[in-house]
């Protein structure tokens, strides 16, 4: 058994510690790594930010910049060692044995050069000249491979005419152009919506299946890991928490760390059943708060969106315009529970952000009518002629763009009090209660937004709204920017809250189990229409939407229920 | 500026090239102030220059008993005397042009973001129309048109220089508003001086005071070219441009100090400036550090 | 594309429009060009209000603005009053010196900035880096009339090597007069040349380092690594087409920021050239010379500019192959 586990490793990472000198100092970005790779296998490789994990792929393809320096261990690839080799030993490695996908598609491609040619160089850099007639027909058919249709007529198409899971396409075929032995994919669908990611992910199942060949799968996300890799290593702060077989792993994990990734991740239930077994891992909300919601959607809305129309007009010189107009939203109605949460969800593009703004009359609507509470608005005005601006407050999604870096957390806050609607009572003791509700320690008034972490940046920016007194609260995406662990935090925060102070919300999200876990109500956005709309337990469990039902099966089935 | 980068400048007080600079420079400044307590003669009184003792070289004995440590011009004035004070109108010039230009240029930069419309597409023709040419053609646009006076010179510095701060200020100011906190602050229905005064201002100013010390350079440079053409300031009130313009024709007959030394106070002023403001400009921006322009 | 050329053509052309009224407003609001014709201690009232009506400038402004326009567009920009020629031909009778100058000086720095900026950028924060970064800092400081007359000083009085001024002998070459094309005239041709290329090679350096690391800090040659790609291939394939963009660009621009700044470098080394013609005109307050200098040089620019923004969007495809 121990013999035939050594034939079958192709990477061994032993005992790698890795230091970054900077100006300000030494700091270790890995301590004490081993890790083994297998032939033909998918090895996760997850972690929160900061936890060394590209970095470590990194270092397997030897692309460390000068300033990380190697304090001890080893990586010993097929037989080589691969920590003392040089550039030119290294051109023989990289591309033949050992390739990558970068997450980031756009960047990936040179945007100079055809795609065609861009692929053929690779493939050229690794064959024998003997085949170098072959290059073009080896490059039409891997691109045939991994899914460009008419690759023939696309070869002479650049890197900007192809949409984002194309390019990512694109890039897994250039990786795959030396048949390397080892492909090290760095959060390869992060970039990806979710329907988009869940073909990618698919694709590079089927690649190993086929090719044999070993991805290691750097990755944020659990549901990526559990979907496709084999074996999983968690990291954390350039450490190794613990590694083994995936499905073993997640069903039992043995560190606290990873039980707390693992519970933080938003679950998606399915059946129609309430009180499942796995009940207290989800966020899912309790059958009286269920009852109440329900109760609540029999009551009168609060906010009534009907028909809203809106279209982009196309930057550049008028006269000269070509075509229409983009529409961002085609006759779009919305109506929102009072005193519940309402989810919106939709992948990048649907205009799921563009009604939130609208909403908030931070944006104007070509067409179409809004009413809060039977008082209407002209959501054709700018909202500060209309009135409806100062009505709704909004949580946004990136909390370090989301303060006045120039303002103490006490100003904003006392701004909020202030210029908002809020109930009459000694700010100061308004402000101090707030943060004491969403756990703030109070000397952080006095302090600036960059001293902050980004959950304690959310929290303010939760604060800010609150106190302004709005009967309606917009979050848009207020979780995506932030790590798994913080996300759960911040829904569990913004959960409460609306139920403690009565207001009602709009929760604009891509995560459908996140919308699950927080909304009575749920609109499906597509490119600018609802394509679903119902309660929450009619969406997931009995919506014959197909859209909708892509969208649930995008989801890792382990995350399911 | 907050106190935080004041912090950082003072970290990095021990480089020697950032010292050397900063050393000259506020050496500059009190040498330009003090000039007429400080110059060994005054070299617009003619009381006090004798025509005999014109051209001489470095280190003649004047008539009056001191040493023309750098010579004399061809009006038999002492060199020194003629650097320090024409360093007094050269700084003028450039420091107060820069200042109006930056505020000029930063409040309709920011104007033109924050209202856009019609103010941002006025306002930034202009700059377009102004940035496609080249300063020294600006320049003398300006100069033909405004003609001779030292209020004159300065506003056409001011007219050269205030699009560069304009196109900076605006790009900085939209993409402030396209933060969410501006979005918080509309929500709030903050007075428009509030929104302005507390949240967009105190965030777009930053990028332009770096571009201070750089355009004080470009200033200086350029007061000095149109004096030296003939264009700048007046011949009553040499700067250090003209002071060189007039040992023009002495250098080809082999009296090289009149145009030598006060060529070289101007070119250390301009270099020690741009040293310091490239230093200035990597230690408040760690990322640009390896990026030189 | 078509839209891009199109767009940029009228934006050029508007912003001629635009710099003809101000120059002529501003060429209008200067001195009375009369008393440079007439004596004005002997001119009588009559003889003022002759010359006055002989130059045109009895009419209302926009009816003299209109007139130069007109005449504009039909080349004619008008008589010197001091040469007593006319003002379009005076300038291209000077244009063959200045392009001549600006051209070579441009030879000396395009290949020497492009090369010293790529090199110091690839090996960045090395020490060639830091000294490339630190002289460029000198470089720039420079004033440029400083420079011509410390080039004087150096190279025509100390070493005596170089004339310090003028054109010197000119052979004819297509009906024009070049220096390039005698050995008296590359030596007269080497100071101004170089006054003129110094700031540029420094300026051209900086820009082709800051291009050079920015490409080079991209995903995409990480991701050429990563593929197998030789460092050789990487070069010459990727980077460099990718740095080009910037370094054309701002060539372009320089070319036209010499024509410019050769007001000052010919004014001293006293070469016959349009930047010569235009401070002189500017003194004599000869106005149909000046604007006719001061048109033909914005015109230069701001097609030198939409050529430019042209050959950049042909060899962007992300421009070129966009609707």
């Amino acid at each position: 058994m121990v013999c035939d586990n050594a034939n079958n490793s192709l990477l061994q990472v032993d005992n790698l510690t890795l230091r970054h000198r900077s100006p300000a100092g030494a700091t270790t970005i890995l301590k004490d790594v081993s890790l083994t790779l297998r032939r033909g296998e998918i090895l996760g490789l997850i972690g929160e930010s900061g936890a060394g994990k590209s970095t470590l792929g990194n270092a397997i393809l030897g692309l460390l910049n000068p300033e990380f320096e190697r304090v001890a261990g080893s990586i010993l690839f097929d037989g080589m060692l691969l920590d003392d080799m040089d550039e030119r030993q290294w051109t023989k490695i990289r591309g033949r044995r050992i390739s990558a996908i970068f997450q980031d598609h756009t960047a990936s491609l040179d945007p100079l050069m055809a795609i065609g040619p861009q692929l053929e160089e690779a493939i050229l850099a690794s064959i024998d000249e003997t085949l170098r007639d072959e290059a073009y027909e080896v490059t039409i058919d891997l691109l045939t491979r991994v899914g460009i249709p008419d690759a023939r007529e696309r070869y002479h198409s650049y890197p900007h005419q192809f949409s984002g899971g194309q390019r990512q396409r694109i890039v897994i075929a250039i990786a795959l152009a030396g048949a390397p032995d080892i492909i090290i994919a760095d959060e390869p669908t992060s970039a990806l919506d979710a329907t988009v990611q869940k073909q990618i992910l698919a694709l590079l199942r089927e690649l190993v299946d086929e090719t044999g060949v070993s991805i290691i799968l750097v990755t944020h996300d659990m549901g990526v890991v559990s979907d496709i890799t084999d074996r999983v290593v968690v990291m954390r702060c350039g450490e190794v928490i613990e590694q083994g077989f995936t499905a073993a792993l997640l069903d039992a994990p043995s560190r606290e760390y990873t039980r707390s990734l693992l519970k933080a991740v938003p679950r998606l239930r399915l059946s129609d059943q309430r009180g499942a077994p796995n009940k207290a891992e989800t966020l899912a909300s309790s059958p009286d708060e269920h009852a109440r919601a329900e109760v609540g959607a029999q009551a009168s809305p609060i906010l009534v969106v009907r028909d809203v129309t809106k279209t982009f007009s196309e930057s550049g010189l008028g006269w000269l315009r070509k075509g229409a107009d983009k529409v961002a939203l085609e006759s779009v109605s919305v109506e929102l529970t009072r005193g519940a949460i309402t989810g919106i969800v939709g992948e990048s593009g649907s205009g799921k952000s563009t009604i939130g703004r609208i909403i908030a009359g931070l944006e104007t609507a070509n067409d179409g009518t809004l009413s809060i509470d039977d008082m209407n608005f002209d959501v054709a005005r700018p909202g500060h002629r209309s009135g409806l601006l100062g009505q709704v407050q909004m949580i946004f999604q990136d909390p370090a763009i989301s303060l006045n870096p120039r303002m103490t957390i006490g100003e904003t806050l006392r701004e909020s009090v202030r210029f908002g609607n809020a109930k009459a009572g000694d700010p100061a003791a308004l402000i101090a209660g707030m943060l004491d509700r969403l756990q703030l320690a109070q000397p952080l008034v006095t302090r600036y937004p960059h001293q902050l972490s980004g959950g304690q940046k959310q929290r303010v920016c939760i604060a800010r709204a609150l106190l302004a007194g709005p009967r309606i609260i917009v979050a848009d995406e207020p979780t995506s920017a932030l790590d798994v662990s913080v996300q759960a935090e911040i829904v569990a925060l913004l959960k409460e809250c609306v139920i403690e102070q009565g207001v009602s919300m709009l929760f604009i999200s891509h995560d459908l189990a996140l919308v699950q876990a927080l909304c009575s109500s749920i609109y499906i956005f597509r490119n600018g229409q609802v394509e679903d709309a119902g309660s929450s337990d009619f969406i997931f469990a009995r919506s014959q939407n197909p859209y909708t039902r892509g969208l649930i099966e995008a989801r890792s089935s382990r995350f399911t229920h | 500026m907050t106190t935080e980068t004041l912090r950082l400048l003072w970290k990095s007080r021990r480089e020697y090239c950032f010292t050397l600079s900063g050393l000259l420079l506020a050496s500059y400044f009190i040498v330009a102030v003090t000039a007429p307590f400080i110059a060994p003669q005054d070299p617009y009184d003619p009381l006090q220059i004798q025509a005999w003792e014109a051209s001489s070289p470095p280190g003649t004995h004047s008539g009056s008993g001191f040493v023309y440590w750098l010579g004399t011009d061809g009006l038999g004035r002492d060199i020194v005397s003629t650097i320090l004070y024409g360093l007094r109108i050269s700084l003028f010039v450039s420091i107060t042009s820069t200042l109006i230009a930056a505020f000029i240029g930063l409040t309709l930069g920011v104007s033109a973001a924050y209202f856009g419309k019609w103010v941002d597409a006025v306002i930034m023709r202009v700059v377009d129309l102004q940035l496609s040419l080249p300063t020294i053609l600006v320049a003398l646009i300006a100069i033909v048109t405004l003609g001779p006076g030292i209020d004159r010179i300065i506003l056409a510095i001011v007219i050269v220089q205030w699009a560069t701060y304009a196109r900076l200020a605006r790009g900085v100011a939209l993409s402030e508003i396209g933060k969410s906190y501006m979005d918080a602050a509309r929500l709030l229905r903050l007075p428009k001086r509030r929104v302005i005064l507390r949240h967009l201002l105190p965030n777009s100013m930053a990028p332009a005071i770096t571009l201070i010390p750089i355009e004080l350079g470009h200033a200086i440079a350029l007061e000095a070219t149109l004096s030296f053409l003939g264009l700048g300031v007046p011949v009553d009130k040499p700067s250090l441009g003209s002071t060189v313009a007039n040992g023009f024709q002495y250098l080809l007959t082999g009296q090289y100090w009149i145009s030598l030394f006060p060529g070289i106070a101007l070119f250390a002023l301009i270099a020690s400036i741009n040293f310091a403001s490239e230093d200035i400009r990597h230690r408040l921006n760690p990322r640009s550090r390896s990026h030189g322009v | 594309m078509m839209t891009i050329v199109i767009g940029r053509l009228s934006q050029a052309f508007l912003l001629l429009l635009v710099m003809s009224v101000i120059a002529f407003a501003g060429i209008h609001s200067v001195g009375n060009p009369v008393f440079n014709i007439v004596n004005i201690e002997t001119a009588t009232p009559d003889d003022i209000r002759n010359a006055t009506i002989a130059l045109g400038l009895d009419q209302p402004f926009w009816w003299q603005y209109f007139l130069f326009m007109k005449n504009v567009l039909s080349g004619n920009f008008g008589t010197s009053y001091i040469y007593h020629l006319p003002a379009f031909s005076l300038v291209m009778s000077k244009l063959p010196a200045t392009f001549e100058l600006a051209v070579i000086a441009m030879l000396i720095a395009a290949p020497c900035g492009t090369l010293i900026g790529l090199v110091a950028g690839r090996h960045q924060g090395g020490l060639f880096d830091r000294v490339v970064l630190r002289a460029s800092v000198f470089a720039l400081s420079i004033p440029s009339f400083w420079l011509s007359m410390m080039l004087i000083l150096l190279g025509a009085i100390l070493l005596g090597w170089f004339p310090a001024s003028g054109r010197g002998t000119t052979a004819v070459w297509f009906g024009m007069e070049w220096s390039a094309l005698t050995s008296d005239g590359w030596r007269r041709l080497t100071l101004p040349a170089l006054a003129l290329a110094l700031p540029n090679i420094a300026l051209i350096a900086r820009l082709a380092r800051a291009g050079a690391i920015e490409v080079e800090g991209q995903d995409f040659i990480r991701f050429c690594r990563a593929k197998g790609l030789s460092p050789q291939r990487i070069l010459f394939r990727h980077t460099l087409p990718n740095i080009s963009i910037p370094i054309v660009t701002i060539i372009g621009m320089q070319f036209g920021g010499m024509l410019a700044f050769a007001v000052v470098v010919e004014t001293i080394f006293a070469w016959p050239g349009v930047g010569k013609l235009l401070i002189d005109s500017i003194q004599l307050l000869d106005r149909p010379v000046v604007m006719a200098t001061l048109t033909f040089v914005s015109v230069v620019f701001v097609g030198l500019n939409a050529l430019v923004d042209l050959f950049y969007a042909v060899l962007d495809p992300r421009v070129r192959l966009s609707t």
